[in-house]
C-alpha cells in the first residue's frame, strides 16, 4: 500500500526542511520526502497545494482522565480529540484516579490507547514522580521507565517540598526521565481563582499572585541546575518566569519550557463576568506577560507549545466561578489558536511553528516523533495543515467530552486537516473530498 | 424584566432612578403604610449564607411592595445533599417564582443564577462582590444627611479586599458624582484597584483629610486568624473614633454596614454619636430593596426623573 502526499510545502525541522514536495508512505512507514518522489504505483493520492506537510504533532501534556474520571474524558475520546487536532503522539499526565504511580497503569494505557475504536495516535504515558501524587514518597520511576512511560510528573499535585523534589530530581537522573513540572507554591495560590490583579479585585475573587508560578519556577531551575536533572517547565503564564527559564538556560541548567495557546492569546480580562471557561491553573494573566511570552516564543526561550488539555464534564463547570476546576480543554484549538495568534502575526515562521508543535516536544521527552525521516518513527506520523483556512472553533462539534474552551465562537486562521499515524487516522471535512483519489486496481 | 446584580454593571441613570424610587416608596410608607395598587407578586428569598438584616430587609421590602415571599435556607435546601446552584435555580424557575433574591458566599453566584432563571435575579450580596441593595439604602442616607452625593467626598474604611459593601458602595458613590476613598491597611485592599473609581490611602489620617462621609467596614475575625491583620494594630491605626473623626469634615456623617465590632473598627461613643446615621442606613435599605424589585418587576420607570409608575 502506497500513499502519495503530494505538492505540499514540506516543513520539518529535524531536516531543515522547508520546500515543495511530496511524502510517500508504504506500508505505514514513511519512505521518501523531497521536491520528487517515486510516484509509480500509488494507490492513495492527497493533492496537498496550499497545505504545509508537517511531522505528526506532539502533544507533551494532556489529561485523558482515565482511570478514574471518565465522565470527563476517557482514552478513546481523547486520543480522537487528539488526531482531530492534528496531533499523533501525546502525552497523559499522571493525575488520574488512582494517581499513574506503578507500572500495571501503564499497561492499562498503553493497552486501551491502541485499542481500535480508540483515535490511533501514539499515547506515551508520564508517570507520577511520586507515590499517589502526594508529594511524600518518590514513585518507583525505574519500574515506570520499563513500563513504558516517558517523563515523570507532579502536575496538579506540585511537589512543595524542596527536600523531597531534589531527591526526586536525583533519582529521575539516575532513571533518565525528563521532569515535567508543575510549578505552583500551594501556600501562595491556595484560595486563588484567578489572576491576582485589577480583574480579580473588581469581580471580588481571590488572585493567585504571579510570584506563587515564578517562586517554584526559580525553584526548580536552581534544583536541576543543582542536580543535572532535565526539567520540563509546564505552562509558564507570566514575564517572571519566562526571564527565570531564561536565566537558567543561560547559566547551563538543562531547562526547558511550555506555554499553552491560552496564555498567548487570551488575558485576565477575558474572564468577563465570572465566566468558568476562562479559569486555568495558571491563571490568565496581563497583555505584559501575553507580549512577552510572545517574544519569548520567538526567541527561542520558550521551547514548545502544548495544549494542558483539562476536560470537565459541562456540570463541574456551570457552578459559579470560584467553585470551577480549574483547566481548559484544549486539544483541538492548538493548531487553529498558534497560527492565528503567532504564526500569521508573524512571531513564528512556519518552521518554528512547525518546530514548536512537533520536533522540540519530541526531542525533549525523547521520543520517536517529530520528524519526517524515514524510519524516525515506528509508524509514519504526519499532520497536514492549511494554513490559511478561516473557521469558527464550535465546542460542540469537538470529540472531546469537555466542553470547557474559552476559544468556542473565536474565528481561526489555520486548522490540521489531514492527520496520519500509520494511515490516515483523521481527515477534516474542510478538506475537499477531490483531493482525493484512490487508485483501485 | 430586569435583574440587579451589581452596581458596577447598571447605568448611572438607573442607579439615579432607584434612589429617586427608593425615597418616593419611604415617603409613601411613612404617610400611609404599604403601597396598594402595585402587581402581586412571588418572590423567593434563596439565603445560603446566614443573615439577619438583609433577609428582614427584603421580607419587609416585599410585604410594604404586597408581594408574597417564599423563604429557602442554604441548610435546609436541597443544596446540601449535593444539589447544584444551578438546578435549586431551575427547581425555583419550575416552582413558578417571579423573581429570586439571592446571597451566596461565591462571587458571581448571582450571575450564575440570571443564566438559567427566566425572571429577575436581585443579589443579596454575592462572595466579595457586590451588594447592590446595601448600597441603595446607604446612598439614600446619605442624600437624606447631606441633600446629594454629587461633590461629596467619602471614605471607605477597613477590610476592602473581602468586602462586597466597599465595591457597590464605591460604585454607587462615585457614578452619583463623589469622590470615593479607599482606607485601609495593605493586607486589605487589593494590591491592583485600577479599574475601581477609587484613590487608595494606607493612612488613615490623610484618608480621612476633608471628607464628607466615613464608612467603617466590620473586621471579619476570620481575616485575624489568617495573620492579615492584628486586631491591637487595626484598633490604633485604623478604627473611627473622635479622635480620628478630628481629620474628616465637621459636619461628617458616620456610616456602617453591620453588624458592627464595637471597640474594634468603631469606638461606642462614635456609633452612637451624633454623627452616626448607623440605625438609618438599616431602615434605610428596606427601600432600596423595594426600588431594586419594583423596578426588576418595571414598576418604576427604567429613567429620567424615577419615581414609581
Amino acid at each position: 500500500m502506497k500513499t502519495l502526499l503530494k505538492n505540499g510545502r514540506i516543513l520539518d525541522p529535524s531536516l531543515g526542511l522547508d520546500i515543495a514536495g511530496s511524502v510517500l508512505i508504504e506500508d505505514a512507514q514513511i519512505v521518501e520526502v523531497g521536491a520528487e518522489v517515486d510516484v509509480q504505483g500509488v494507490q492513495e493520492t492527497y493533492d496537498c497545494s496550499g497545505l504545509w506537510i508537517c511531522p505528526g504533532l506532539v502533544d507533551m501534556h494532556t489529561h485523558l482522565r482515565e482511570p478514574g474520571e471518565e465522565h470527563r474524558e476517557t482514552i478513546r475520546t481523547g486520543t480522537q480529540a487528539a488526531a482531530a487536532g492534528g496531533f499523533t503522539n501525546i502525552c497523559c499526565m499522571p493525575n488520574t484516579t488512582p494517581a499513574l504511580d506503578n507500572p500495571a497503569l501503564v499497561d492499562f494505557i498503553l493497552d486501551r490507547a491502541s485499542a481500535p475504536d480508540a483515535g490511533g495516535v501514539f499515547v506515551s504515558p508520564v508517570g507520577a514522580l511520586t507515590v499517589s501524587n502526594a508529594g511524600v514518597h518518590i514513585s518507583d520511576l525505574a519500574a515506570l521507565k520499563k513500563a513504558g512511560v516517558v517523563a515523570a510528573s507532579d502536575e496538579g499535585s506540585p511537589v512543595q517540598d524542596s527536600r523531597v523534589m531534589m531527591r526526586a530530581m536525583e533519582t529521575c537522573l539516575q532513571v533518565d526521565l525528563p521532569i515535567l513540572a508543575h510549578c505552583e507554591d500551594r501556600s501562595l495560590s491556595s484560595e486563588g481563582c484567578m489572576n491576582d490583579g485589577s480583574r480579580s479585585a473588581l469581580l471580588g475573587l481571590a488572585g493567585i499572585p504571579r510570584c506563587a508560578e515564578e517562586i517554584m519556577v526559580m525553584r526548580n531551575c536552581l534544583l536541576a541546575l543543582n542536580t543535572g536533572c532535565r526539567i520540563h517547565i509546564l505552562r509558564v503564564s507570566t514575564w517572571g518566569a519566562v526571564e527565570m527559564v531564561r536565566q537558567a538556560k543561560y547559566l547551563g541548567a538543562p531547562v526547558t519550557c511550555e506555554v499553552c495557546p491560552h496564555h498567548f492569546s487570551l488575558t485576565e480580562d477575558d474572564v468577563g463576568e465570572f465566566d468558568p471557561n476562562f479559569k486555568t491553573t495558571p491563571p490568565l494573566r496581563t497583555q505584559v506577560d501575553v507580549d512577552i511570552i510572545l517574544q519569548a516564543l520567538n526567541d527561542g526561550t520558550i521551547d514548545c507549545i502544548a495544549s494542558d488539555h483539562s476536560p470537565y464534564a459541562p456540570y463541574e463547570v456551570e457552578v459559579p466561578f470560584q467553585e470551577a476546576p480549574f483547566g481548559l480543554a484544549g486539544l483541538e484549538s492548538v493548531v487553529g489558536a498558534t497560527l492565528t495568534y503567532v504564526t500569521h502575526k508573524g512571531l513564528l515562521n512556519p518552521l518554528e511553528t512547525v518546530r514548536k508543535l512537533s520536533t522540540a516536544p519530541a526531542k525533549v521527552l525523547g521520543i520517536e516523533a517529530g520528524s519526517l525521516s524515514p524510519g524516525s518513527s515506528p509508524l509514519a506520523q504526519v499532520t497536514v495543515i492549511d494554513p490559511n483556512v478561516e473557521w469558527t472553533f464550535d465546542a460542540a462539534r469537538t470529540f472531546s467530552r469537555g466542553k470547557n474552551t474559552p476559544f468556542h465562537g473565536v474565528p481561526f486562521r489555520g486548522k490540521a486537516v489531514l492527520t496520519f499515524c500509520g494511515g490516515e487516522i483523521y481527515r477534516d471535512q474542510l478538506y475537499p473530498s477531490a483531493r482525493y483519489q484512490v487508485e483501485l486496481d | 424584566m430586569n435583574n440587579v446584580l451589581s452596581i458596577r454593571q447598571t447605568p448611572v441613570d438607573v442607579v439615579q432612578t432607584l434612589l429617586t424610587a427608593a425615597g418616593e416608596f419611604k415617603r409613601s410608607v411613612k404617610k400611609s403604610g404599604p403601597v396598594k395598587g402595585l402587581p402581586r407578586r412571588t418572590v423567593g428569598l434563596l439565603f445560603f449564607e446566614n443573615s439577619t438584616r438583609t433577609r428582614v430587609g427584603f421580607e419587609q421590602a416585599c410585604h410594604y411592595l404586597g408581594y408574597r415571599t417564599v423563604n429557602f435556607s442554604g441548610s435546609g435546601s436541597s443544596v446540601k445533599k449535593g444539589e447544584t446552584l444551578k438546578d435549586t435555580i431551575l427547581t425555583l424557575r419550575y416552582e413558578r417564582l417571579e423573581a429570586v433574591v439571592i446571597r451566596h458566599s461565591a462571587s458571581g453566584s448571582c450571575n450564575l443564577a440570571a443564566r438559567y432563571f427566566n425572571g429577575p435575579v436581585i443579589n443579596a450580596g454575592d462572595g466579595w462582590h457586590e451588594h447592590p441593595t446595601q448600597a441603595l439604602g446607604d446612598g439614600l442616607t446619605v442624600i437624606e444627611r447631606k441633600g446629594k452625593i454629587d461633590g461629596l467626598k467619602i471614605a471607605i474604611v477597613g477590610d476592602i479586599t473581602h468586602s462586597r459593601v466597599a465595591r457597590s458602595n464605591a460604585w454607587l458613590f462615585s457614578k452619583m458624582g463623589a469622590e470615593v476613598r479607599f482606607v485601609g491597611p495593605r493586607t486589605l485592599v487589593p494590591g491592583q484597584t485600577s479599574q475601581f473609581p477609587a484613590t487608595v490611602y494606607h493612612d488613615l489620617r490623610a484618608g480621612l483629610d476633608g471628607v464628607d462621609v466615613v464608612m467603617a467596614l466590620r473586621l471579619q475575625l476570620e481575616r485575624m486568624e489568617e495573620g492579615l491583620v492584628s486586631i491591637g494594630e487595626y484598633r490604633r491605626l485604623y478604627q473611627i473614633n473622635r479622635s480620628s473623626l478630628r481629620s474628616a469634615a465637621p459636619d461628617a456623617i458616620v456610616m456602617h454596614p453591620g453588624p458592627m465590632n464595637r471597640g474594634v473598627e468603631i469606638d461606642d461613643l462614635t456609633a452612637d454619636g451624633p454623627n452616626s446615621v448607623i440605625t438609618e442606613q438599616v431602615t434605610n435599605c428596606i427601600f432600596g430593596r423595594m426600588a431594586s424589585l419594583a423596578y426588576a418587576f418595571g414598576d418604576v420607570r427604567a429613567a429620567g426623573t424615577g419615581g414609581l409608575t
